[in-house]
């Protein structure tokens, strides 16, 4: 376990050092503060509501679950993988006395911290948006569901991470792997939405997944059937990931 | 003597033919122990497999007893190693890189990355990035990684690369240094031949993938003018250097 943690604390530490991220994390806190300006904007100019205290926080989810979550996601795995192998820096850790599976775990939890921490900050200043602007309608069961939403956007998110931890270590250069990932989640999407009642296979239309927890009623067994899927997914991305990285020759 | 690194029937070809075939080495404690080829030859390929990075096709490496192939955290734990060019992250300080490596050996702390930074004469240059070093001094902070965790088994992949000659001296009193002061045994390669023979006690010169002849450097010494010749001759016994060579 001490080996994990180091490992885990120095793939935190690379990314914490790398300007990347930080633009990657303003640049999300950038999308609240154009959304509440719009906002404010389209309430003054035209005197329409716009969105409430904690209507604001999902009008944000809604937006950069499928937008700029997926793109920082996909630069910063790809930093990790295809970045590191690119220039021989995997050497430098590969050859301490860490297994390449502790090593690749520690990666992907690095990528989830991140996805994490990117959901929890833009949760936490959309929030702080709503209240400062559109001081109405709160009420705790909305303000719980937000939070809810949010965190179960995480499963979905690094579902898509593995997806590209895995195109990562079957591709040879970053760019190419981004292309991939976007030619990948663009044609997920269409077809999910070609063939609407499969659509939770394709994975993609699953990052919307959060719609299900606002309902009145909980649909649980599909709440279930959506989870074990993304899990199912997971697994097989993770095995298939590994499996690529640990015969890798550096 | 106390064997510390067995090498046994090691094969490893790539799709170019190119590679090491059945290589068998035995390395003991406090051997300074030079790994002679010429480029191509397959030195890189061996110590890559030493270390991990590839996996063999066939044979084992096995460091204090522990299969590298199947118990690779067991067998690294007592070595320190540089494979080709010594990378590090440019976007980290060079205190900050050794700290990355710091992390995987609980005795390690600040001090000892000071004491290393100083032993290699890096440590003005502590808190620069490596983006901005030579190659030189790229070089020391590896070796500098290498031997932070006061390892039982240092493996250098032509150490010498890169550095003035100032920097080969002061490398080679280090190597001198951890082998009799902290009694590190070394596996190095290097195509440095004069180098070699000044820092190494025993040698083993492969060719075109294959081992031909491991011998102590005083023995050698003995019956030859100087390593270069003993090389040359090796691989002529063996008939594979060309005549302009000869």
């Amino acid at each position: 376990m001490a080996v994990f943690q180091a490992a885990l604390v120095n793939e935190l530490e690379k990314l914490y050092k790398k300007k990347k991220v930080l633009v990657a994390v303003l640049l999300s806190l950038a999308i609240i503060v154009v959304g509440q300006l719009a906002l404010v904007l389209v309430r003054s100019g035209f005197g329409l509501r716009g969105a409430g205290s904690v209507e604001f926080p999902m009008l944000v989810l809604t937006i950069v679950v499928n937008t700029v979550l997926p793109l920082f996601t996909a630069l910063v795995t790809i930093d990790i993988f295809s970045g590191e192998f690119s220039h021989n820096m995997m050497r430098i850790t590969l050859t301490r006395p860490v297994s390449r599976f502790k090593l690749f775990t520690a990666k992907i939890t690095a990528i989830a911290l991140f996805i994490l921490t990117n959901l929890l900050l833009l949760l936490i200043f959309s929030l702080l948006a709503g209240f400062l602007f559109n001081v109405n309608s709160a009420t705790l069961g909305a303000f719980v569901n937000t939070v809810l939403s949010y965190m179960v956007t995480l499963l979905p998110m690094v579902v898509l991470a593995l997806g590209i931890v895995l195109l990562a270590n079957i591709l040879k250069s970053g760019v190419s792997v981004f292309f991939a990932a976007i030619l990948a989640f663009i044609g997920l999407k269409v077809l999910g939405m070609a063939f609407s009642q499969y659509s939770s296979l394709f994975i993609i239309p699953l990052l919307d997944w959060y719609n299900l927890w606002l309902a009145d009623s909980l649909p649980l067994m599909k709440i279930l059937r959506q989870l074990l899927i993304m899990l199912g997914y997971a697994i097989m991305l993770f095995t298939a990931g590994f499996y690529l990285f640990d015969k890798k020759e550096f | 003597m106390d064997k510390v690194i067995e090498i046994k029937n090691l094969t490893k070809l790539y799709k170019n033919g190119r590679g090491v075939s059945d290589v068998s080495i035995d390395i003991f404690k406090g051997d300074i122990f030079g790994f002679l080829g010429p480029n191509g030859a397959g030195k890189t390929t061996a110590m890559k497999v030493m270390t991990g990075l590839i996996k063999p096709d066939r044979g084992d490496v096995k460091i204090f007893g522990h299969s590298v192939t199947k118990e690779y955290e067991k067998a690294m734990t007592h070595v320190g190693c540089i494979i080709e060019i010594a990378e590090s992250y440019p976007y980290l300080s060079a205190f900050d890189n050794l700290k990355q490596f710091a992390r995987y050996y609980p005795h390690v702390d600040h001090k000892r990355i000071d004491e290393v930074l100083e032993l290699t004469g890096i440590i003005k240059y502590k808190n620069e990035k490596p983006a901005r070093f030579s190659l030189g001094m790229k070089q020391r902070l590896g070796l500098a990684g290498a031997i932070l965790s006061r390892p039982k088994v240092v493996i250098l992949d032509e150490p010498l690369n890169g550095l003035d000659v100032e920097g080969m001296i002061d490398i080679r009193k280090l190597i001198k240094h951890l082998a009799e002061q902290e009694q590190a045994t070394f596996f190095i390669s290097s195509h440095l031949i004069h180098d070699v023979e000044l820092t190494c006690t025993r040698i083993g010169v492969i060719y075109e993938g294959k081992m031909l002849n491991v011998e102590s450097t005083q023995n050698i010494l003995r019956n030859y003018a100087n390593l270069e010749n003993y090389f040359v001759s090796e691989v002529e016994r063996n008939g594979r250097v060309p005549s302009c060579a000869r």
